[in-house]
């Protein structure tokens, strides 16, 4: 009895020191709390946490989708642009007179069909991620101009705005959209074959596919799903802004893959967790926050967003390739190989 | 023939060996490269514990231990990969301190991996001179004068190849002269070879031998790294034997008796006699016992359209069946043919008498046949994703219902696994990476996954490569156990003594079997075999 007491307090113990003292995510996020206190003390009122976290729930949904994709050793950089797409169907055919079911239906399934066309011509035509995404960017931006026939079009549907962008009780939808989205994708890494499977196949393309895992048909549904959660993400966008237009989401891609990596994955593939990915957009759209309360302008912003993402990648090890998984002394390797111009 | 008389004459000139630490002081004028007192410790481990080492000029030195015994973390830090945590490099007797591989390569010592380190899209001279290219006052290659030294570097190594041909195009013999001419151009002194013999056809061994020792012949110190140890005896003088990151000793090849060396590396008596008189001895040793005369497999006409022709054989329950031939005559491309990962233009496979489809690995593990491939860290492992996942992943459905994997049960079988096939993993049990496992252990996770997923036939190619002898005994008695237990084996292996244990041998010459031969048929040097591929062995020479 007292054995078995020992042994889960042990377990409780273990993963307390594996997901609370080592990771180092956490302490970053913990870190910029910290920092925007000292530099504001509008910072950790409820409005403001409640603002930052609002406006990180696109990005935040993106970056889950962003993350099924890298973890399998691909990259998207179609996601702006199926987002803003996903925004102008929505609103064009609410503007028709669609209710607003139908209409978010229809901008899924048009986001869907984007990543399932990005996995087909990752799978079957054998086209690198990165130039078959580079080809749905411009294709699904033009797409969305075509659709939209001139200016950004205004969401007048009461019904379609406070779903994604109203509040639930006290709390805005949004940010329990993407918390619902990060946990189950959490879940699906984590406790699912599917979630094993991607990893086995960002780890080690070959020994996944002689150990007859359906590798094709992963990695397919990895861009499938990335396409899903972007429709759901301009859903949320589009909500947000009350409109539709091809403008939205410019450079979406971008963040949601420094969110990725941020959040402790390697782009080479079969590391990092969504949930990570999630706190590393928030620890970006915080620390943007914090420069916005001191009133920095935005050129400089840039410039510091920049260094903090390679700041945070050599501590957190996700852009950094690494053999083991969460060891420090790799990390440290890591760090020192950037101040050695990488010289292997 | 010149070379090699000059070669025995050095060896016999050769100083005194067995060097202890209180001798090292001594002054010794043809002393090349000195090791004193290297340490290095790594989290967790003392991977290399006050390391002593004296290399002297024309000699070729043997570096033997097992796997984490230290060899490639004296490699790492002699070719400045990585530094030491305390001790000392001396070349001619100076102190050179090794920050990076560069630092070593300016001092003259050139480490020579595994995995070569050329250009595969460059020309051979281009390679030799890539970083030091003669040009001319502005800037460009003379690429005559280029041509014509990197003539001279092969001719010196003797291993004439076209210097103007890509290195892709190269043998992996070919391509180590390149390596040998390149590292001698720029003044080696020291040449570490790592393993070079791994990846070559037997052929191409004796040729890499002479072009050492025609090395020594020309004063080079060479460390040569190898898990075969009668190819220490055949090429060395002397060996360094290190045992968990220290040095056991430093003997002398013609005074020391190979039992000796192997219980110097291993730390105990061998156990039994499988590896100790593998080749050479009277009585052959067996793995198997014959089977039980059922057919499980039945191979038939099998063709891929380029490597491997017609092949059809018969695999019997039970049974270990040894593939043999020379490397690169389609041994693994047929097995990769069974095991559904490579296509098939012909031919058909039946388990169990049915007629299976096997066009992928998927539907092959369905029909029971699984593969532990020869390179296990890039075809059969996950590396970074634990052992546990590595053990689950190819039957995923026993491990969860409706996708959810069952943790518990996956924890349960991975510990039966551990236990029975004792695979050691440290204390972070099944979390462990299996990257950080050794390579017979590796083997055994890889085993391990086929025997969760009920595969009944297993194709084991080359099952000991990289693993140390203590851990290659262990994995033949996993094949053992395996076939007692009913299932049946096909062993695809270059290495003669692996086919002289295996019940039947097939021997395979350029894509086609050209031999079947009973465990009684083969006498204890494996010359029935050999003979097989004898015909083949001079095609190759003429080439």
């Amino acid at each position: 009895m007292s054995s078995q007491a020992t042994s889960i307090a042990e377990g409780l113990w273990h993963g307390f020191r594996k997901h609370v003292l080592y990771s180092y995510l956490l302490w970053v996020l913990v870190g910029t709390f910290v920092l925007g206190s000292i530099v504001s003390p509008y910072f950790m009122t409820q409005r403001n946490v409640g603002n930052v976290l609002t406006f990180s729930a696109v990005i935040s949904v993106i970056a889950v989708g962003q993350f099924f994709v890298v973890v399998t050793g691909g990259i998207d950089l179609s996601v702006g642009a199926i987002a803003a797409l996903t925004t102008v169907v929505a609103a064009v055919l609410m503007k028709a007179g669609c209710p607003a079911t139908v209409a978010a239906i229809a901008a899924l399934v048009a986001a869907g069909v984007c990543g399932a066309i990005n996995g087909l011509l990752v799978v079957k035509a054998g086209i690198t991620p990165f130039v078959a995404t580079l080809a749905m960017m411009s294709i699904a931006r033009g797409v969305s101009y075509l659709v939209q026939e001139g200016s950004l079009i205004g969401i007048t549907n009461d019904g379609f705005v406070s779903f994604f962008a109203g509040k639930i009780g006290p709390i805005q939808s949004p940010v329990i959209i993407f918390l619902a989205v990060m946990l189950i994708a959490g879940f699906f890494m984590r406790e699912t074959t599917f979630g094993r499977r991607l990893y086995a196949i960002g780890g080690n393309g070959e020994a996944a596919r002689l150990s007859g895992l359906p590798v094709a048909k992963c990695i397919f549904s990895a861009y499938l799903l990335n396409g899903l959660l972007t429709g759901l993400g301009g859903l949320i966008l589009a909500a947000q802004l009350t409109q539709g237009s091809s403008l939205l989401a410019q450079g979406y891609e971008l963040d949601s893959i420094a969110a990725v990596v941020v959040g402790g994955a390697s782009l080479a593939g079969g590391t990092g967790t969504p949930i990570g990915a999630v706190i590393g957009g928030l620890i970006i759209g915080m620390l943007g926050n914090i420069m916005n309360l001191v009133g920095m302008s935005s050129e400089p912003q840039m410039v510091v967003k920049g260094l903090l993402i390679l700041v945070a990648v050599m501590f957190i090890g996700g852009g950094v390739k690494q053999s083991r998984r969460s060891s420090k002394l790799s990390k440290l390797q890591g760090l020192a190989h950037l101040f050695k111009g990488g010289v292997a | 023939m010149l070379a090699s008389t000059e070669a025995r004459l050095a060896k016999q000139a050769g100083p005194a060996v067995c060097v202890g630490r209180k001798q090292s002081s001594k002054p010794n004028s043809d002393v090349v490269l000195e090791v004193r007192g290297l340490s290095k410790a790594y989290p967790g481990v003392k991977a290399l514990d006050c390391c002593n080492l004296e290399v002297h000029q024309g000699e070729i030195h043997a570096l033997l231990g097992q796997n984490g015994a230290g060899k490639s973390t004296l490699i790492k830090l002699l070719s400045g990969a990585e530094q030491p945590d305390s001790g000392a490099v001396l070349l001619n007797g100076h102190e050179v301190v090794l920050r990076t591989p560069q630092d070593a390569q300016r001092a003259g010592i050139f480490t020579i991996f595994q995995e070569l380190s050329l250009v595969p899209g460059l020309s051979v001279a281009e390679n030799i001179f890539v970083s030091d290219m003669p040009v001319n006052r502005f800037g460009k290659v003379r690429w005559r004068q280029l041509r014509d030294e990197a003539v001279h570097a092969m001719d010196w190594v003797g291993f004439p190849v076209d210097v103007d041909s890509p290195v892709q195009t190269l043998s992996v013999a070919q391509k180590q002269g390149v390596e040998l001419a390149k590292a001698l151009h720029r003044n080696a002194k020291v040449v570490l070879l790592d393993e070079p013999s791994a990846t070559l056809p037997q052929a191409d061994v004796a040729r890499l031998f002479e072009v050492l020792r025609v090395l020594q012949t020309r004063g080079l110190a060479l460390i040569y790294i190898s898990h075969r140890l009668e190819e220490v005896q055949e090429l060395c003088g002397v060996a360094t034997v290190l045992r968990n990151g220290s040095k056991v000793g430093t003997y002398s090849i013609a005074d020391t008796n190979p039992t000796d060396l192997i219980r110097a590396m291993i730390g105990r008596d061998l156990k039994s006699s499988l590896v100790g008189e593998t080749t050479g001895s009277e009585r052959k040793p067996r793995l198997g016992s014959g089977g039980d005369g059922t057919i499980v497999l039945s191979v038939r006409g099998v063709d891929d359209g380029s490597i491997v022709h017609d092949v059809s054989f018969d695999l019997h329950r039970g049974e270990i069946l040894g593939i043999s031939g020379l490397v690169g005559n389609g041994q693994s491309e047929l097995a990769a043919c069974i095991f559904g990962a490579r296509g098939r233009v012909a031919g058909e496979i039946a388990v169990d008498g049915k007629p299976v489809r096997v066009r992928t690995p998927a539907e092959a593990i369905r029909a029971g046949i699984g593969l532990l491939p020869d390179e296990r860290k890039t075809q059969g492992l996950v590396l970074p994703m634990s052992v546990q996942s590595n053990i689950t992943m190819a039957n995923h459905a026993a491990f969860s219902r409706l996708t959810v994997i069952d943790r518990r049960q996956e924890r349960r079988v991975t510990k039966e696994m551990i236990d029975s096939l004792s695979i050691r993993v440290s204390t972070y049990g099944d979390e462990q990476p299996v990257g950080t496992l050794s390579g017979g252990n590796q083997q055994k996770v890889v085993l391990a996954k086929w025997l969760v997923s009920k595969c009944k036939i297993l194709l084991f190619s080359e099952p000991t490569r990289g693993v140390d002898i203590g851990a290659k005994e262990e994995i033949y008695e996993l094949i053992k156990v395996f076939v007692l237990n009913g299932g049946s084996v096909i062993v695809i292996s270059s290495e003669l003594p692996e086919a002289l244990m295996c019940d039947r041998v097939l021997v395979m010459s350029r894509g086609r079997l050209v031999g079947d031969l009973s465990y009684n048929d083969i006498d204890p040097y494996g010359e029935a075999i050999l003979k097989l591929y004898g015909g083949e062995a001079r095609a190759e020479t003429s080439r």
